[in-house]
């Protein structure tokens, strides 16, 4: 438990003084790995922090004694406060004498091992963490995954690391180290321990902002809650730098492929050594997820005999209504929403792109109308959205045979909107994954964003103008910018660069190089475009200017013949007649036409 | 941009549909299949601009065009199929009698070689009721080939010009089409063409029999006339089951992929008209 007091530093020796490993990114509350080591650490348990953890974690973790075993003296000298025991080295300075109820390595074992003294290798810090197990004992022991998505998607190969903390660079050539998750249960095994739950972490080992459940990934690969937590993680979690290629949609291939849990990025596993002492499974979510604005905590979903339920644990479990400034914001979190069933089905975002990709117009007009339809059926009598339903884009809304649903209601609009204008966002958000992100679709490329988002509302069934897809793009701007916590310059910025995103643009967040290289290839072929149309103009025009000759000559011709001049001369008295009723006509009207006020004198 | 779009009043129509002034549609960013096509959607020789979308009229098509290079090939139904849209609410024709027959038509550039007596003998005996013959305005102009017909006691009509390089487009080509196709209980020819699906769309029993006659210097590309009766066997004789027809023209006219005017307007290049023609 947490002492309040400066816990005792062990220094067996094997520390590390110039070195530190806290993470530098660190989630509100320890993130999900710190709600689910929360679950797994049962009150008064005596613990062993293995390795770097955010500190956040050990706040997690107030109810339990917790020793922390960290390689970097000056990690462990800022983490005094918050331990009950610190010891600084490496594995070896631990007491074989000295057991525990739950070790937690949730950094994995490489960073365990010190720099200082014999070397133990993977399997040899098992070993030793294992041997601290007391009977009935948990492990949660990350692995990180050499062929996951973040290494699929590395700029860098994995062989290549330079970085101070690569002295020696482990990978699948080494038999010691397991390389997927059965080498994992065979090399637990063979330290006397047996593999229980598994989690996938997304999208970065070391910054799970969501773990799900193994079991649920190998099950439920349509699943349209797994679909948008493993795209959701990925989209925001390479923001700012540089990927191959876009790791939100391997993710989601991976999932529908029934590898969401194979190509993880890494992977937690409970572990349990056998004995006598053993406690009761404590219920462990399917999913945590940790998204959107700071303090709404964790988000979590149980299993339950009537399916799958939301729960949320950490700062957002107690915060129950908006924040003071929601109000004035157009759209907020509302973590207190998440308490019902999560409804079944597909992604709407994943059938769209699919039905696009086929070139299925059907399918898609089955998927937009009733999209419409519902989004229709959630209107007022005004014909205005409140709450979720004004914010159900694609990318949170699961459709279910023919009945479509609000994926996570905890999004939501602070105001009201009208129908038109909430179809348009949805339409204006497809629009732009379909054209920044290079998928293939059934319309021209001559389309800009505003005028595919019309299209789609055609084959939606509604007739949008580009004045309600403006409004529409304003509302997404005024939404993101809320939800981004951004002021009203930021808000005005946002709205600017949303207008300007054109189809040759590549898509938002990380620098990808499939995508990059998609955005050139798509500006070359409208260039190709526009110079082949430019051709045919001008050989239109020099057609066009022939023709044009040709009749200025026969014009010509046939105002120099005799029987054009006999012909002028005979219809010059009705010329002249006309010319002269055309006149009077005129004089008639100025003369009876209303004359304009005299001045006021 | 291409005249071809003005044919038979097609940009006409589509510009009454979208709600904009019809009589000189705006100019439209990409090729309108003026015809039903066993091709890519495009006429033989049709020039092209690469990459300009290609508006076609049925998904089976825009695969196909896709297949021989095309791109930018986007499905949005026959102008047809938007003129049924806007004239849905016509009262409907006091009785429908007869059989109006389309006898397989060329063109100023391609000429039809064939017996028309034998055609003649063969509607004679293959049609129940009266005859309305539909010449093309080329074939209409030869008096030669017109009085065969008249000669036999038919009535023959034609439904106008389809225009040529913009000039003599009869904008209501094909209004005249479905008001005597809605006349009339049976549409026949002895070629699967436009006027088959068109009639079939509009309510009539189909026929497709007799000589298919031969078209100078006809595009063998796509399979021809023999590639034409071995895919679509089902619409070839003097009786075809209805509920068949029915379903293949609504899927060769698209008509089921028929654009709101909004999406319409965006797809034409519409939606901010700068002036021209198409």
């Amino acid at each position: 438990m947490t002492t309040g007091t400066t816990a005792p530093v062990a220094l067996p020796g094997g520390e590390m003084l110039a070195w530190s490993d806290l993470p530098e990114q660190r989630l509100a509350d320890g993130g999900p790995l710190g709600a689910l080591a929360a679950r797994v650490v049962p009150a008064g348990a005596r613990v062993l922090l293995a390795g770097p953890h955010d500190p956040a974690l050990l706040d997690r973790l107030a109810h339990a004694e917790v020793t922390c075993l960290l390689r970097s003296h000056p990690d462990a000298v800022a983490l005094t406060d918050r331990a009950a025991r610190v010891i600084v080295g490496g594995p070896a300075g631990l007491d074989p004498a000295d057991t525990f109820d739950v070790v937690l390595a949730g950094a994995g074992l490489d960073a365990v091992e010190s720099v200082e003294g014999d070397r133990l290798g993977w399997t040899g810090v098992l070993a030793r963490l294992a041997a601290a197990l007391r009977p009935g004992g948990t492990l949660l022991l990350r692995l990180d995954n050499p062929l996951g998505v973040s290494r699929l998607v590395a700029t860098s190969p994995w062989y290549a690391d330079r970085a101070d903390a690569a002295w020696s660079v482990g990978g699948v050539l080494d038999a010691g180290r397991p390389a997927n998750r059965e080498q994992l249960r065979a090399r637990l095994a063979e330290v006397g321990l047996t593999a229980d739950a598994g989690y996938a972490a997304y999208p970065d080992p070391g910054a799970a902002t969501a773990l799900v459940g193994t079991d649920a990934l190998d099950r439920s690969p349509t699943s349209g809650l797994l679909d948008a937590v493993l795209h959701g993680a990925c989209a925001g979690g390479f923001v700012g730098g540089a990927v191959l290629q876009d790791p939100a949609r391997l993710a989601v291939d991976a999932l529908h492929a029934g590898l969401g849990a194979t190509l993880a990025p890494g992977w937690l596993t409970l572990a349990r050594r056998p004995g006598p002492d053993a406690p009761v499974d404590p219920p462990l979510p399917v999913v945590l997820v940790q998204t959107g604005p700071p303090g709404v905590g964790v988000v979590e979903v149980t299993d339950g005999p009537a399916g799958w339920h939301w729960a949320v644990t950490g700062g957002g479990a107690t915060r129950v209504r908006p924040a003071p400034f929601a109000s004035r914001e157009a759209a907020h979190r509302d973590p207190a929403a998440l308490t019902g069933p999560v409804p079944p089905g597909r992604l709407l975002r994943t059938l769209l792109l699919d039905a696009c990709l086929r070139r299925d117009l059907d399918a898609l007009r089955r998927l937009l109308g009733g999209y419409a339809g519902w989004l229709a059926g959630q209107a007022g009598p005004d014909g205005r959205l409140t709450d979720a339903s004004a914010l159900a884009d694609a990318d949170n809304v699961v459709v279910d045979g023919d009945s479509f649903a609000v994926l996570d209601p905890s999004w939501r609009a602070t105001g009201s909107l009208p129908l038109e204008v909430v179809l348009a966002r949805g339409l204006w958000r497809c629009a732009v994954t379909l054209l920044t992100g290079g998928y293939a679709h059934p319309w021209p490329s001559t389309l800009d964003v505003a005028g595919l988002t019309v299209v789609l509302g055609g084959v939606a069934g509604h007739d949008l103008d580009r004045a309600t897809v403006d409004t529409a793009v304003e509302t997404e701007a005024a939404v993101a910018a809320a939800l981004r916590g951004l002021d009203a310059d930021g808000r005005g910025a946002l709205a600017t660069e949303l207008r300007a995103v054109t189809p040759t643009d590549p898509p938002a967040g990380p620098r990808g190089y499939q995508q990059m290289r998609e955005a050139w290839l798509r500006q070359r072929e409208e260039l190709t475009r526009l110079a082949a149309l430019l051709k045919w103009t001008e050989e239109l025009l020099t057609s066009r200017e022939r023709a044009l000759r040709r009749a200025d000559a026969t014009i010509n011709l046939l105002s120099g013949s005799l029987s054009y001049r006999v012909g002028r001369l005979a219809i010059t008295p009705a010329r002249l007649a006309k010319r002269g009723a055309r006149a009077a006509k005129r004089r008639a009207r100025e003369a009876l036409g209303p004359k304009p006020p005299e001045e006021q004198q | 941009m291409h005249h071809a779009n003005h044919f038979y009043g097609h940009a006409h129509v589509l510009a009454r549909y979208c709600g904009l002034d019809d009589g000189h549609p705006p100019r439209i960013n990409g090729y309108v299949q003026h015809g039903w096509n066993i091709g890519d959607g495009l006429a033989p020789g049709h020039p092209y601009a690469e990459r300009t979308p290609s508006l076609l009229w049925s998904e089976q098509t825009r695969r196909r065009a896709w297949s021989v290079g095309r791109r930018n090939v986007v499905v949005t139904g026959a102008p047809f199929a938007y003129l049924l849209d806007l004239r849905r609410d016509d009262p409907p024709p006091a009785a429908r009698e007869g059989t109006i027959w389309y006898p397989f038509h060329g063109w100023e550039g391609q000429h039809v070689k064939g017996d028309h007596k034998e055609l003649i003998a063969r509607i004679r005996d293959t049609e129940p009721g009266p005859v309305t013959v539909c010449l093309y305005w080329h074939e209409y102009g030869m008096r030669r080939v017109r009085r065969l017909y008249e000669n036999a006691g038919f009535r023959v009509i034609c439904h106008g010009y389809r225009g040529h390089w913009w000039r003599d487009t009869d904008p209501l080509f094909l209004d005249k089409q479905l008001t005597e196709l809605r006349r009339h209980a049976r549409v026949a020819s002895n070629r699967l063409t436009s006027a088959i699906f068109y009639g079939i769309a509009a309510g009539c029993e189909p026929a497709v029999y007799g000589d298919p006659m031969i078209l100078a210097k006809e595009d063998p590309t796509f399979g021809g006339t023999a590639r034409i009766r071995r895919q679509w066997p089902q619409l070839h004789g003097e009786s075809v089951d209805l509920p068949t027809a029915v379903g293949i023209a609504r899927a060769e006219l698209g008509t089921d992929h028929r654009c709101t005017p909004a999406e319409l307007r965006e797809l034409l290049g519409w939606a901010h008209p700068a002036g021209g023609t198409s």
